[in-house]
């Protein structure tokens, strides 16, 4: 499917829901803060990812769909690169609104600030509809478009670990070695990335790079996620600069076992809270129980997307079953006292009876000596 | 005003100079807001703050969001809080990047917020709102004045932005480390620009080059027509003509830069390279303490004629520091594009710390060129150096 049909399919089901509410125009917001953790509902209806801080698509249930978008000098970049043609400056929302737009539903309210919300209501004389739930239902299962973007994000997401592999050495600071990873998939592509690269002896958890120099005997550990057509591909991996103590291969076992039957409890149909019970019994059972919980762990995953985030995060209690298509994380990454802070992690997509990796490297601790 | 694509994660160096921003620096600041706050009558602020824009919370607090944003809540008395959408885990990282003691983390900053202020006995107090960056998400705004009925609310987005126009000599010279820093980054550059390359190719050069050298963030636009932030559908080579904007953070501060790369060696593109450096320059000389700011526009506008509505379509410039765009903006129309209600400042005084920036087409090839500068008495410093 190229882009135009699936963008036409997009919209065709978006509108058979506004149907199904009795909504007769769509407003779609995006702040410019493209982001997995709040979707970008904006771009999932154009294929663009705006700068500005106004991105509003009207989408009335009948006529051409229309982007209003500032700044006014990225129309042009908008016009080539979105399927939506009729791009103009953000000012003329308000004449459209100013007509009327009859009843309105309201999609990406959580990017909005309240001064716009409060003359989006004033404009429309009513309060649109909060609507995200038509988005977040077409999208939670990835179609073979958003697949194929996500499987070149995943082999550039096995590049960065590779990079790393190739050029961590004792010396450089945590900033360079995270700058590795990042010019690695940047130069195949790459147009953000959610990395964080960190060495310790002992790391507390993962977090943005210090100055601090790596040192031999270092525990590298990273969570990479570059981003490509505006869709994230995550991976976590660990390594080591040096041979690292038999305690260190011992407790990162326990995170392979928890990561394989993590995998294997990822069943189509099952409950997203099954991937984590599998993971946190490995870890109890490994006798870290209380490590599984904050302040130390939470979330053993979390769902990947550009219109939908489902299944949410792999937790307790989350009994979002696992469908066909959708496409998330799962990290057993945890803090172990004899080692400090080790990860591992593949962002997955479910086939019709499991979850199947999208990156593939190996999943052992990488030794450099 | 010109916008560069957002980064998912702050996610260059993280660190906090404890020599060259020392918590004395803090506390000074903290003192005159809350003389501020004492002459409003308000009880306490609430600061918000996200990896978009974090510049109010950061002034007092030191801390700059990473992902997601978070809240500071500073009572006239006592200590402040920082309540950050973050998992407890990480809770010491961050409090490695702030003074402040009290470090929380939450998941519904809305309601855990309006706990905060519950606990800090402010749930009937006059509370103003700090939120320049327009960043404050609405169901958690929602949720936490919902959650405190009895709050009377004052937006005060202007409170700190304000003290913030005037940069102290420790600020100035974090700006000067960061104009040297985006020097060099623009200087090896150059290297990188080559004819045949895949533009992403180059940015991921430059990009690496920065991160190098330690910058907290950074944002490109380039093009040979227009300026367009890094895609990966922008994957065309690059021909005998590219413009680049390049603005780093570094240590908590954005400085920018414009630059244009003519590899041709064409004589016109030349020539109309050396006339927005002038024009730059131009402008710059009006950076003196007691000018009122419109006097910038008005010799931008002198001196580009016809070619005025063009050059400033990406704005003709702003004042830069904590945030990529604060006051003192050019023009009204300019302010209102990030949101800010107002110039901020009708007159210049020493040191505000301002970026200014031309762009025009000729040949059908974008000029641009653009620098940041001090205003001194003596007239502009680049800090660039």
């Amino acid at each position: 499917m190229n882009g135009q049909q699936e963008f036409e399919n997009r919209i065709a089901k978006v509108r058979q829901a506004m149907r199904d509410k009795g909504l007769q125009t769509l407003l779609v917001f995006d702040s410019g803060r493209h982001n997995f953790l709040r979707m970008n509902y904006v771009a999932y209806l154009t294929d663009f990812i705006g700068v500005g801080p106004e991105a509003v698509l009207v989408l009335p249930l009948d006529n051409d769909p229309v982007l209003y978008l500032s700044p006014a000098w990225d129309i042009d970049r908008a016009q080539e690169e979105s399927w939506v043609k009729n791009v103009q400056p953000f000012e003329n929302f308000w004449n459209l609104l100013s007509k009327g737009v009859g009843k309105a539903g309201l999609i990406g309210r959580e990017a909005m600030h309240v001064d716009l919300h409060d003359e989006i209501v004033k404009a429309l004389n009513q309060a649109p509809v909060n609507a995200k739930d038509i988005i977040e239902n077409i999208a939670r299962r990835k179609s073979g478009f958003e697949l194929e973007r996500l499987r070149q994000a995943a082999i550039i997401a096995d590049a960065g670990v590779q990079a790393l592999h190739e050029e961590a050495h004792v010396g450089l600071k945590e900033f360079e070695l995270a700058a590795i990873v990042e010019y690695r998939m940047r130069f195949l592509g790459a147009e953000d990335n959610f990395g964080m690269v960190v060495a310790s002896n002992h790391n507390q958890a993962l977090h943005p790079p210090t100055d601090r120099v790596v040192q031999s005997g270092d525990i590298i550990i990273g969570e990479i996620t570059p981003c490509i057509g505006g869709l994230f591909v995550q991976i976590c991996r660990t390594m080591v600069l040096g041979q690292p103590a038999p305690v260190v291969h011992e407790k990162y076992a326990i995170l392979q076992k928890a990561m394989g039957l993590g995998m294997g409890a990822a069943k189509t149909g099952a409950p997203a809270s099954d991937v984590a019970a599998a993971i946190n019994g490995t870890l109890g059972d490994a006798g870290y129980e209380k490590y599984c919980r904050p302040p130390f762990m939470r979330v053993r995953g979390h769902g990947l997307g550009c219109g939908s985030s489902a299944p949410g995060n792999l937790e307790d209690g989350n009994q979002t079953k696992l469908e066909e298509g959708m496409t998330f994380i799962i990290h057993p990454n945890q803090y172990i006292p004899e080692t400090g802070y080790m990860t591992l992690g593949d962002t997955v997509v479910m086939t019709q009876s499991k979850a199947e990796p999208m990156t593939r490297s190996s999943w052992d601790i990488f030794v450099k000596e | 005003m010109i916008f560069g694509r957002h980064s998912v994660l702050k996610r260059g160096c993280s660190t906090w100079d404890k020599q060259a921003m020392p918590q004395e620096e803090f506390q000074a600041r903290l003192d005159a807001v809350r003389r501020e706050m004492a002459r409003q009558n308000l009880d306490a602020l609430v600061i918000y703050g996200d990896n978009y824009s974090f510049a109010d919370l950061c002034y007092l607090t030191n801390y700059f969001p990473k992902v997601r944003g978070g809240i500071g809540v500073v009572p006239c008395n006592g200590p402040i809080s920082l309540l950050l959408n973050i998992g407890s885990r990480d809770v010491p990282f961050a409090k490695s990047l702030t003074w402040v003691e009290d470090v929380r983390a939450s998941g519904q900053v809305g309601r855990d917020g309006a706990e905060l202020l519950k606990e800090k006995g402010l749930a009937q107090a006059k509370v103003g709102l700090v939120d320049s960056g327009k960043g404050f998400p609405l169901p958690q705004l929602e949720e936490m004045k919902g959650s405190l009925p009895q709050i009377e609310w004052i937006y005060s987005h202007l409170l700190i932005q304000q003290m913030r126009l005037q940069k102290s000599a420790r600020e100035l010279a974090a700006l000067r480390r960061a104009g040297r820093v985006l020097n060099e980054i623009c200087d090896g550059a150059r290297d990188f620009i080559k004819q045949g390359r895949k533009e992403y190719e180059i940015i991921a050069d430059i990009d690496r080059l920065a991160r190098d050298k330690g910058v907290e963030d950074i944002r490109i636009l380039a093009g040979e027509k227009r300026l367009q932030p890094p895609s990966s559908k922008m994957s065309a080579k690059v021909g005998t003509h590219w413009a680049i904007y390049l603005t780093i953070q570094h240590d908590r501060y954005w400085v920018e830069t414009g630059r244009t790369h003519i590899l041709s060696g064409d004589a016109k593109l030349q020539t109309a390279y050396q006339k927005a450096q002038e024009i730059v320059a131009k402008m710059a000389t009006q950076l003196k303490p007691g000018r009122p700011v419109a006097t910038i526009d008005e010799t931008a506008r002198k001196q580009l004629g016809e070619f005025y509505a063009i050059a400033s379509i990406y704005g003709l410039g702003n004042g830069v520091g904590l945030s990529q765009w604060e006051p003192p903006f050019l023009s009204e129309d300019e302010a209102r594009q990030v949101g800010s209600p107002s110039v901020g400042a009708a007159v210049l005084n020493e040191n505000m710390t301002v970026a200014l920036r031309v762009t025009f087409e000729t040949e059908g090839k974008l000029i641009l060129f653009g620098d940041s500068f001090q205003v001194t008495a003596k007239g502009p410093v680049s800090l660039l150096g």
